[in-house]
């Protein structure tokens, strides 16, 4: 609890600013996905027929896990892209369709005899909405959009994911680093969040019931809700508007190279700076870097040429060259490597490296079939991942590998769960969680030297950056960044202070 | 008045009403009397045009249903059902008050209104002003359901069942409530029920509808003389 409040203490503007998203993102996906339940729900309640597929339609929006959402909405014209207006898009979505349902739900509930005698009173039909159904209705309209507020209260966590900020910025960061403190910053909030929007719309219910609400419970109540988003609002203004934004995938080491990245420039220029760090993976970064809602950020070699533009390996020697080629090709500058190369590892615990005698990937076809493999979701998926990597040393596991949060994966290996993965060269846990790399001696992975991607556009307006951002090429050694890493991760470390402390160190 | 002239109507593919005609004067309550599915209640949402005729001719005043302006049509009708539909978020006074504030009357004349029409149905007001429909019982209910539908003063009155889910206590002290009020500002009443003696205690005359056509029509003592045979069946169930 006391680690808790001393993170809060030291971060308090930015988690000052990350709520402030939070409450916006919300509260303006409630508004947008009542301004369209609403009327949408009175028109199926009004047409039967209708309503049948459109809860469907809804519903199918609901099943859609909420990370897939976001990937496909990503690269979508106008409503696409990373930031915030995606993630309004996705919570919307979602926030929509218990409006409707309950809408519905509420006008089909009104009593018969009331309709027919306000018909057959002479109201005309919009009186008869405004008058009765409405008013009949709105606790259940009222209920939906509380259970669709506290939903998108959590949702919104996963909106970081494609840099909309948020309090999931520090769910996923904690998530990545392991470290539990960093995890509450964003989780415990979040959850204070979802209870006292739930309290303030329970009490909201109660001012709309003509019986119970009485005028100044109204008053106090909408008060409370405009200061409530109106802080949001400010606190969310309070992000400066950046010339710079520096992007980053969901890892240690690519958060440490974005605040690598970001106090460069920020030392070297006077340009302001955004962090869009902890993005999603490959993809989702390429994307932002694409369409120019990040600027900046680090890939590395292999990953691009194989998982991005799917060309074969061919020669170690020749993949930076093409990688470059194919980057100029799409409006993209790629600066030269930072210095070291996050290769994949194949790693196994020491110890039992030791008893089973295997120092390269060659001798784990002899145990294979008697051990487990676990990687990352990515790994499985790419072309110089673990199916190349089965067929160029024939290895044969007793199960199908396991699928893990590349998170997970060490400390997975390390207790045992699994006996083989896939890991960063330079990851800083290898070393305290005792875990051996073994030798790639049929060389089967390209390199993966971690080089600087930078849109042209942006670096023809902003020639300083290049000077900037050439200051820390070739100054990355593959032990600096497992000793960064494992400050990081092992140590728990702030990222940012520890790429401070390095910049400190090669000036 | 209101005239029925050779009217069919249907409701989804099933004919109800297969070419009836009656008449009711100014001033005058006729009772619809018949078994479930006779027709009464499609006959008597034909005239505020809750329903309509596949043919014939349903007239109120001088014009026929279709040449009114429906509101208009609906303000001038008053409508109780035995369901009686206030408004559960509305005060008795707030529901009494529906039509009157359709109509734009100002305040004074409106609570004036409200006051003067629950002493007529002997509910006093400033003890049930302000209550919820939930705190009334079943007749506090019915009356202030005759209260609202009498409230813009409308010539015309349209009830089906209005005393049908009361004890026959209250029912009797309503019926005489009715008889007072009918006697005061006498209205063109058309009133539904499948009770023979309530019929025969409030209105001018009686239709009796079997198989969607009306097997007799007459006073109370007519229809007792009658030889018809769904007629003498229905006075023999009800009498004995």
């Amino acid at each position: 609890m006391s680690a808790l409040l001393a993170f809060y203490a030291a971060n308090q503007a930015e988690v000052l600013a990350r709520l402030g998203e939070h409450i916006v993102l919300v509260a303006v996906s409630i508004a947008i996905a009542a301004a369209i339940g609403i009327p949408l729900g009175i028109f199926a309640a009004r047409q039967p027929a209708l309503a049948r597929p459109l809860i469907g339609l809804a519903n199918l929006a609901q099943t859609i896990p909420s990370l897939a959402l976001f990937g496909f909405l990503i690269p979508l014209p106008f409503i696409g892209g990373i930031g915030t207006r995606t993630a309004l898009v996705a919570l919307t979505l979602y926030a929509v369709l218990p409006i409707v349902r309950t809408t519905v739900s509420g006008l089909q509930g009104v009593d018969r005899a009331v309709l027919e005698c306000a018909a057959a009173m002479g109201m005309t039909r919009r009186q008869v909405l405004r008058q009765v159904e409405l008013p009949l209705a709105a606790p259940a309209i009222l209920a939906g959009i509380r259970v669709a507020t506290v939903v998108s209260v959590g949702t919104a966590t996963i909106a970081s994911a494609i840099g909309a900020g948020g309090l999931g910025d520090y769910i996923f960061r904690g998530l990545s680093m392991v470290d539990p403190i960093v995890i509450l910053a964003g989780a415990l909030p979040a959850a204070l969040l979802a209870l006292a929007a739930d309290g303030l719309l329970a009490l909201a219910g109660r001012a709309v019931d003509r019986r119970k609400g009485s005028r100044p419970l109204r008053l106090a109540l909408a008060t409370l809700a405009v200061v409530a988003i109106a802080a949001g609002g400010w606190l969310y203004r309070a992000n400066p508007a950046a010339a710079i934004t520096v992007g980053s995938k969901n890892f240690t080491e690519q958060v440490i190279l974005g605040e690598l990245l970001a106090l460069t420039i920020e030392r070297h220029t006077s340009l302001t700076v955004q962090r869009r760090l902890n993005l999603g993976g490959l993809l989702v970064s390429d994307e932002a870097l694409r369409s120019g809602d990040v600027d900046v950020y680090v890939e590395y070699t292999g990953t691009a040429l194989t998982a991005l533009f799917n060309e074969p390996i061919g020669t170690p020697a020749t993949v930076s060259e093409r990688v470059r080629t194919l980057y100029a090709s799409r409006g993209i500058t790629m600066l030269p490597s930072l210095g070291f190369n996050n290769t994949f590892a194949i790693l196994v615990r020491a110890d039992a490296a030791r008893a089973e005698k295997l120092a390269a990937i060659s001798d784990l076809a002899r145990v294979a079939p008697q051990w487990k493999a676990g990687f990352g979701y990515e790994f499985l998926e790419r072309p110089d991942g673990f199916k190349g990597l089965a067929a160029a040393y024939g290895l044969r596991f007793a199960e199908p590998p396991r699928v893990m949060d590349l998170n997970l994966i060490y400390r997975a290996l390390s207790a045992g769960e699994i006996d083989v993965t896939a890991g960063d060269a330079t990851n800083g846990l290898i070393q305290s969680l005792g875990l051996a790399i073994l030798a790639d001696d049929r060389d089967y992975f390209p390199p993966y030297d971690a080089v600087p991607v930078i849109n042209t556009a942006t670096l023809l307006r902003y020639p300083e950056l290049d000077r900037a951002i050439r200051t820390l090429v070739g100054r990355i050694s593959a032990t600096d960044m497992q000793r960064m890493n494992y400050a990081v991760d092992g140590q728990r470390r702030a990222a940012k202070d520890v790429a401070r402390e390095f910049l400190d160190t090669i000036r | 008045m209101i005239e029925f002239a050779d009217v069919v109507a249907s409701r989804g593919e099933r004919p109800v009403l297969r070419g009836v005609s009656l008449s009711v004067a100014n001033g005058e309550v006729v009772a619809l009397v018949g078994r479930s599915g006779s027709g009464k209640t499609t006959l008597l949402r034909l005239v505020n045009r809750m329903l309509h005729a596949d043919s014939g001719d349903v007239r109120v005043g001088d014009r026929n249903v279709a040449a009114w302006d429906e509101t208009e049509l609906r303000r001038q009708t008053g409508y109780v059902i035995q369901d009686v539909g206030l408004f559960p978020h509305f005060t008795v006074a707030d529901n009494i008050a529906i039509v009157p504030r359709l109509l734009d009357w100002d305040v004074a004349r409106v609570a004036a209104r409200v006051d003067e029409l629950l002493t007529l149905v002997g509910l006093n007001p400033a003890e049930y002003r302000l209550r919820w429909p939930d705190q009334l019982s079943g007749g506090q209910r019915q009356r202030v359901g005759l209260a609202r539908a009498l409230a813009a003063d409308p010539p015309v009155l349209l009830m089906d069942e209005p005393f049908g889910a009361l004890d026959p206590i209250t029912r009797a002290e309503l019926h005489h409530e009715f008889k007072i009020l009918q006697a005061r500002l006498p209205r063109t009443v058309l009133l539904v029920t499948h009770d023979l003696a309530e019929a025969f205690a409030l209105a001018g005359r009686i239709a009796v509808l079997h198989d969607g056509r009306v097997a007799a029509i007459g006073t109370a003592d007519e229809l007792q003389r009658s030889e018809d045979p769904h007629v003498k069946k229905l006075v023999e169930t009800r009498f004995g």
